[in-house]
């Protein structure tokens, strides 16, 4: 590529990272929000490594630094929290951010993986759909995939579960302990597949890319593409499987997320999901907050790779 | 000598499901091209030259599309059969002589084309269209949608020489700095720019036959005419054949040998240009006539008569009747020909070497039905 | 191989249901088994908030536990505690229904007030729209409302504004998007130069006239999400608490003698919810197909 190509890419992606970390700061001040506004004062956990109960004077208060005001003590918790300093876990005492690390690549990787499963199973059946149009097959595979992405995620893990441990023997079937048993890999891809199919993702991807698709397909320029004998799929590609893909993975991440605490609770799966139901239970307030932080810039970060994807496949992008 | 392409009694149809009914756009249309010759196809719109021209192409997508017909190409000695084995993919079911039910294994149908048209569509035919902006792909440069085509079906396979190849063609249709024009997106140029780098692309796989669908429609009045003279001076350069679609008479005019007129998805006269669309001529069609009557020329002007509009709308090729298509429009209808115009369809006859006509209100129709019927045991 | 036919005689006569004839006839299939589900779930909402329930949802029978369904006096069966699971299937709904309906209406009318704003009023304000839609985009629903859980236990009925709002932001962004079709095709500059109000061009020729199908529509896939958020909370042990029935607690519940092969009493509810979600799923997504013409090829 050429550096005349390079330039406007560049400066439509440094917009995109400003937008990116305007959006993380407002992230932060919800997030911060919901504390400040939370009875039991929870920021004085974070703030001053005290328990909620614990009362202060309010000249001890300053002499800790800690500010009244809630710019003040906003700006002290960002400041923080920017340094990596989530605080401290109310129930374990360990600090938040080396733990999340640990768990968050857990998440990670069962929720992309699901992604993957879900793109492997979509992808066929909308292209088909797209290309050849209402047939029996896709017809019945569209509406199969309706009742697929409706069935309750906790229900069809307890189903997985029956399947293999009482009909193909296979026990015990808790991933997070299970790394030294046979099969562990087993184990490890069984909630990936469970998340990838019942996450509700299944159905929307498969509309969204035929939609797409199928638009893309009637354009005229893949009529000139026909008309000249070139390989169809080389022009649709971009505009007709690239973006539309990357549109709704970018867009599924958060359900995906949400969907990963149910998971991860049913499987035992050692993840961010179930450390926020456990943190949600204990009213562990550094730890959710830390979780929804990582969750919300896993977001944004899905969302920033799909507007480079945008913005190089589409000349248009970097030109408006 | 033998027609580089010729088309016989193709029917394209499509489907409309809320009138449950067909939309019979070509029906029974038959023309031929002969090498080096400029075919001109005109008519109003709805009347059945595009979809002839995507038919001729093999890029009807839409159901249940080309359902019978023969259409054959004969290019360097070999020749293709574009609709060969059709009848086993369509079965199409007439009730007094009104296709009423098709079967179609749209698929089956789609593969076996797309083989019948390999090596045969963009190399031996290439096409350009209307609205040229939306015809070249907005993903993609100039440069690398030319450079795709001239690798494709040249021998210019190097990245390198089908470069210079590219560039080579973005001059000969009079595009300024086609270096720089390489690397442009379609986006930044102008319908006119896109238009030509369109042709350019086309006439690059050095085809046999180029087809131009309404190549003015839908730019500017000069924009039009200066792509009116390329194509005038690339013809003369190039000799290649060409069938020009256009709803514009003074379009086909300039650039046709021959015109074939088309209405209600058949066609209804072809001859020579000057015998057909010559204002002096008193043998043609009343179609023509009432078309030529539409637009200003010279004459009218000179005279400052008023132009005539056609009388009633286009035909609705749902329901097509069953006599002569024109009947319901036409107004030189005598009572001598009144009951056979409005019960038969008149054949395609000759009325002047290489004038062909549909009409009852001359005697060759008359003729060439009585020599049919006798062929035929009644 | 595909089939087409011409009906005989005039071509025509099928104009008097141009809706129902344009719609794809799997479309209407969608459509008429969400309206099912819907009739169903408002008239078992009726009956557990009248109180009449076909047994006692709270009666146990030791007798009688994890029996089968078709069972003498338990037609769906009883679950863990010998407690009539058709009973509490039908009160189960009353976890969702009204939270469901006070989520609905928070994202159907904020987020009709936001798109209006922003494809409206335009400028600045809809890059703050914009901004406000894709930060509420950015938290994963789950885990906001579980974090809201944290600070406030709240009941279910301010989870339900949680989900309300962050269900905003979908229809604000269509309707400032069909507000800019509408501009393209110079509708509204047409109102406005008949000397139309403002208000009245945006309460009755945006909203009424060409939004509402797509505020309908909003609002029946809200109402999956919203039972999709109950049951999971239910599941988690963060929404209805046992005795109560949820949908989501029941199978929780009857997921402990799941592994002894006793399915029946987490499936039914299991069932329940699946049966549930699609029909608000299908119902929304068919209108959209038969009114938004959004027609598959």
């Amino acid at each position: 590529m050429k550096l005349s190509a390079i330039m406007p890419v560049a400066r439509v992606l440094r917009r995109e990272l400003a937008v990116t970390a305007l959006l993380l700061l407002g992230v932060s001040a919800v997030v911060f929000a919901v504390l400040y506004l939370a009875p039991g004062d929870p920021l004085n956990v974070l703030l001053e490594g005290q328990s909620p109960r614990s009362q202060l004077a309010v000249g001890a208060r300053e002499a800790l630094g800690v500010p009244q005001t809630w710019y003040g003590r906003y700006g002290t918790w960002l400041a923080k929290v920017l340094q990596g300093n989530f605080g401290n876990s109310i129930r374990t005492g360990l600090p938040v951010l080396p733990e999340l690390a640990r768990v968050g690549v857990n998440t990670l990787v069962l929720t992309l993986g699901s992604l993957l499963f879900t793109l492997v199973i979509a992808v066929p059946i909308a292209v088909h759909a797209a290309v050849n149009g209402d047939t029996a097959g896709n017809t019945a595979a569209t509406v199969a995939a309706y009742i697929v992405s409706a069935v309750p995620v906790f229900w069809f893990g307890y189903i997985v579960v029956y399947v293999f441990m009482n009909k193909l023997g296979m026990f015990p079937l808790l991933s997070g302990t299970a790394t030294k048993q046979p099969h562990a890999w087993l184990y490890f891809l069984v909630p990936i597949f469970v998340l990838g199919t019942a996450s509700g993702t299944l159905a929307e991807l498969i509309r969204h890319l035929r939609e797409e698709l199928s638009r893309v397909l009637a354009e005229d320029y893949i009529r000139t593409a026909r008309a000249k004998g070139a390989p169809v799929w080389r022009h649709a590609f971009k505009e007709g499987f690239l973006i539309p893909v990357t549109e709704i993975m970018s867009a599924k991440i958060p359900f995906l997320l949400g969907g990963a605490v149910i998971v991860e609770q049913v499987f035992n799966w050692p993840g961010m999901g179930r450390m926020a139901w456990q943190a949600a239970q204990d009213r562990d307030f550094p730890v959710i907050m830390g979780i929804a932080l990582v969750a919300a810039a896993f977001v944004r970060t899905g969302n920033l790779l799909q507007r480079v994807v945008f913005t190089v496949v589409n000349p248009r992008a970097s030109k408006e | 000598m033998d027609p580089l392409l010729s088309m016989e009694n193709l029917r394209t149809y499509f489907y409309s499901r809320a009138k449950r009914a067909f939309i019979r756009s070509v029906d029974g249309a038959s023309l031929s091209v002969a090498r080096g010759e400029t075919l001109g196809v005109v008519g109003e719109s709805g009347s059945g030259k595009s979809v002839t021209a995507l038919s001729a192409a093999g890029l009807v997508t839409a159901g249940p599309g080309v359902i019978s017909g023969r259409i054959e190409l004969r290019s360097n000695g070999t020749g293709y059969n574009l609709l060969d084995g059709l009848e086993k993919y369509a079965r199409v079911t007439e009730q007094d002589g009104r296709v009423m039910a098709v079967e179609k294994d749209e698929r089956g149908w789609r593969t076996h084309a797309e083989k019948l048209m390999a090596g045969v569509r963009g190399k031996k035919i290439a096409m350009i269209f209307q609205n040229p902006r939306s015809a070249l792909n907005p993903y993609s440069t100039v440069g690398k949608q030319l450079v795709e085509t001239i690798r494709l079906h040249t021998s210019f396979r190097g990245m390198g020489e089908a470069k210079e190849r590219a560039i080579y063609w973005l001059e000969r249709v009079r595009i300024d700095s086609p270096r720089l024009r390489f690397d442009n997106f379609p986006f930044g140029m102008s319908g006119g720019m896109c238009q030509r780098a369109m042709l350019a692309m086309a006439l690059s796989a050095e085809p046999s036959l180029l087809i131009a669908d309404e190549p003015t429609t839908g730019l500017d009045a000069t924009i039009q005419s200066r792509i009116v003279e390329l194509l005038a001076e690339l013809k003369a350069e190039t000799a290649v054949a060409t069938i020009l679609i256009s709803h514009d008479i003074s379009v086909i005019q300039r650039l046709s040998d021959r015109v074939a007129v088309m209405y209600g998805g058949t066609v209804v006269e072809t001859g020579r240009v000057e015998e057909v669309l010559a204002p002096e001529v008193k043998v043609r069609h009343p179609y023509t006539a009432a078309l030529l009557a539409s637009i200003p020329n010279a004459e009218t002007i000179r005279r400052k008569s008023y132009l005539q509009a056609i009388e009633g709308d286009v035909l609705d090729t749902i329901e097509v009747p069953r006599g002569c298509r024109f009947y319901g429009r036409c107004n030189r209808v005598t009572d001598a020909v009144r009951e056979r115009c409005a019960g038969l369809e008149p054949p395609l006859a000759e009325v002047a070497p290489g004038h062909t006509l549909r009409c009852w209100l001359y005697p060759a129709a008359a003729k060439t039905e009585a020599t049919a019927a006798q062929g035929t045991p009644a | 191989m595909r089939r087409y036919l011409q009906t005989p005689g005039p071509v025509g006569e099928f104009s008097a249901l141009p809706l129902l004839q344009r719609a794809e006839t799997l479309d209407l299939v969608y459509v008429g088994y969400g309206l099912l589900i819907l009739a169903l779930v408002l008239a078992s909402y009726l009956l557990g908030a009248l109180g009449w329930l076909p047994a006692d949802p709270r009666a146990m029978n030791v007798e009688l536990i994890n029996a089968a369904p078709f069972t003498a006096g338990h037609p769906l069966g009883t679950d863990f505690l010998g407690r009539d699971l058709q009973a509490r299937l039908i009160l189960g709904i009353q976890a969702y229904f009204l939270p469901g309906l006070l989520a609905i209406a928070i994202a159907v009318a904020g987020g009709a007030v936001l798109g209006v704003l922003a494809g409206y009023k335009g400028g600045w304000l809809a890059a703050v729209i914009t901004y406000f839609d894709n930060l509420l985009d950015s938290f994963p629903r789950l885990v906001l409302i579980l974090l809201v859980i944290a600070a406030f236990k709240p009941d279910i009925y301010a989870i339900m504004v949680v989900v309300g709002i962050t269900g905003m932001p979908v229809t604000s962004n269509l309707i400032a998007g069909k507000i800019s079709f509408l501009r393209q095709k110079n509708f509204i500059e047409a109102a406005h130069a008949l000397g139309l109000p403002a208000h009245t061009v945006i309460l009755k020729h945006i909203l009424w006239l060409n939004c509402r199908a797509l505020l309908v529509i909003q609002a029946t896939l809200g109402m999956a999400e919203a039972i999709l958020v109950e049951t999971s909370l239910s599941y988690l042990g963060f929404g209805v608490q046992e005795p109560t029935p949820s949908w989501g607690n029941m199978v929780q519940a009857g997921a402990n003698y799941f592994l002894q092969g006793n399915f029946w009493p987490s499936t039914a509810p299991a069932l329940a919810i699946l049966a549930t979600i699609l029909g608000f799923q299908l119902l929304g997504d068919g209108l959209n197909n038969v009114l938004e013409g959004k027609r598959r090829r």
